[in-house]
């Protein structure tokens, strides 16, 4: 796979049919990953295809001018077609390199599991629906389950939705959504007041770092709500009061665009379960509208769209 | 328990311009009687509602908000309060998930000619808020 998208990438830029290429090469950190921007061809060599590929690359689209060859993952192809839907990115500008992915690698998880930090592993390899973990020359496998992150368990959409050229073939879905949702569906069997106190003591500990914000491949907007003064909206000043409204207000921004890809709780310094927002924001929007991210170019976005019948329960 | 007993919720209302506004009006000049606790702010429509202010108007201490709009094909701008419905829905249904009892945030259609539906609306929104009790979601630290 890897073979296939170095060739791919070196004829897009060479043919001019790109300006740049994005993907991933080998991170700084053990097992890591990190995105790859590049113009020239004799970097492309550098380009990585892995089980640990995390980032959605989509967020690039709307910073870089100029044609862009991008790999995708499942979730990442809904972003980059939210984009198309939402004129950030004309379809004519992009070449999607697709990967059909079966799960990303939480790290996280794998130290849990093997109680050991990520420097002391030999090596995690992914056979299968198993994940082969090396620590001090010992090899022991677990199921795969147990060390994907949680929006890729049950995830509907593996295989890139919109592409040019797919590296490898289709897959099929990893585990159930069960196990994706545990949180939501626990706090869904609270009281509202301890549903507010769980978030009010998770956004006690957001320091407003906005790296959710500009992690997000939905969060486009060139001046966000949170930096205007004529209102101020929000305090500059990181109270958990201000810091749930920012959050709140950002998921309904991103309603019908976010594609639970988890980048936003992957990228929080501060572990805060932003994931439990974003999932339960896109089972509102399904339920409600019978409305799925990324999956129609044509079509218009959530929120500029109508229907003359709808949602009417809700209303008096 | 002295200052429950007095406790009174306030209620903030957008009303569209075109019909709840002038609805609201009705209700007045035809001295339909509703309670004092709503305070009405005037949009040019129930599509202008943006769903932050929803979220502020609770922050400051609000214990509802009402949005109010034309009926579902009325709109003196064609399709305001279709996209307002669909804004609505998310914000009230994500908020409910969060842990904002679902009685405080509300919306429906008046026409200019309901004036008495104006007046039932309001009436039951507070009825509902007295029991739902005072909106303490963000403490005093606004």
């Amino acid at each position: 796979m890897e073979q296939k998208l170095r060739q791919e990438a070196k004829a897009l830029l060479e043919q001019d049919k790109v300006d740049y290429i994005i993907g991933y090469e080998k991170g700084s950190l053990k097992f890591t990953t990190t995105p790859l921007i590049t113009k020239d061809k004799n970097d492309v060599d550098r380009l990585v295809v892995n089980p640990l590929i995390v980032n959605n690359l989509s967020v690039f689209l709307t910073e870089i001018r100029g044609r862009i060859g991008i790999v995708a993952k499942g979730c990442d192809s809904r972003s980059i077609i939210s984009l198309i839907q939402d004129n950030k990115v004309s379809r004519e500008d992009v070449v999607i390199i697709g990967v059909p992915c079966s799960g990303i690698i939480d790290l996280c998880k794998v130290e849990r599991l093997v109680g050991e930090e990520r420097d002391e592993l030999d090596d995690v390899t992914r056979e299968g629906d198993k994940v082969a973990i090396v620590v001090d020359g010992r090899r022991r496998e677990f199921p795969i389950e147990e060390v994907l992150f949680d929006n890729c368990l049950g995830c509907k959409f593996p295989t890139p939705q919109e592409y040019d050229v797919l590296l490898g073939e289709a897959t099929s879905p990893v585990s159930e959504m069960t196990a994706s949702r545990a949180r939501i569906a626990e706090l869904e069997g609270m009281s509202s007041q301890e549903r507010w106190n769980f978030w009010k003591g998770e956004f006690n500990r957001c320091i407003r770092c906005y790296a959710c914000r500009n992690v997000c491949p939905a969060c486009f907007c060139e001046r966000c709500f949170v930096e205007e003064t004529e209102p101020q909206w929000v305090s500059p000043i990181p109270k958990w009061q201000d810091n749930l409204m920012f959050q709140v207000t950002r998921n309904i921004h991103v309603a019908g665009r976010c594609t639970d890809c988890g980048e936003c709780e992957r990228a929080c310094p501060m572990n805060i379960p932003l994931r439990s927002m974003a999932r339960k924001m896109y089972e509102t929007v399904e339920e409600l509208f019978h409305y799925e991210a990324g999956l129609d170019k044509a079509a218009p976005s959530l929120l500029t769209a109508y229907e003359s019948v709808e949602a009417e329960d809700l209303i008096r | 328990m002295e200052r429950e007993a007095e406790w009174e919720p306030k209620l903030l209302s957008f009303c569209c311009r075109w019909c709840s506004y002038a609805g609201a009006d009705l209700a007045g000049t035809s001295r339909k009687k509703y309670p004092a606790n709503i305070r009405i702010i005037r949009v040019p429509c129930s599509g202008r509602v943006d769903p932050l202010f929803i979220i502020k108007a609770l922050q400051l201490g609000f214990d509802g908000v009402l949005v109010s709009g034309c009926h579902p094909g009325d709109c003196h701008y064609q399709t305001g309060n279709y996209y307002a419905r669909r804004r609505i829905a998310i914000t009230k249904k994500f908020l409910e998930y969060m842990g904002v009892e679902s009685q405080r945030i509300q919306a429906s259609w008046v026409s200019a000619s309901e004036g008495g539906k104006f007046a039932e609306v309001v009436s039951e929104m507070v009825k509902e808020l007295k029991e739902v009790g005072p909106n303490q979601l963000f403490g005093d630290g606004k």
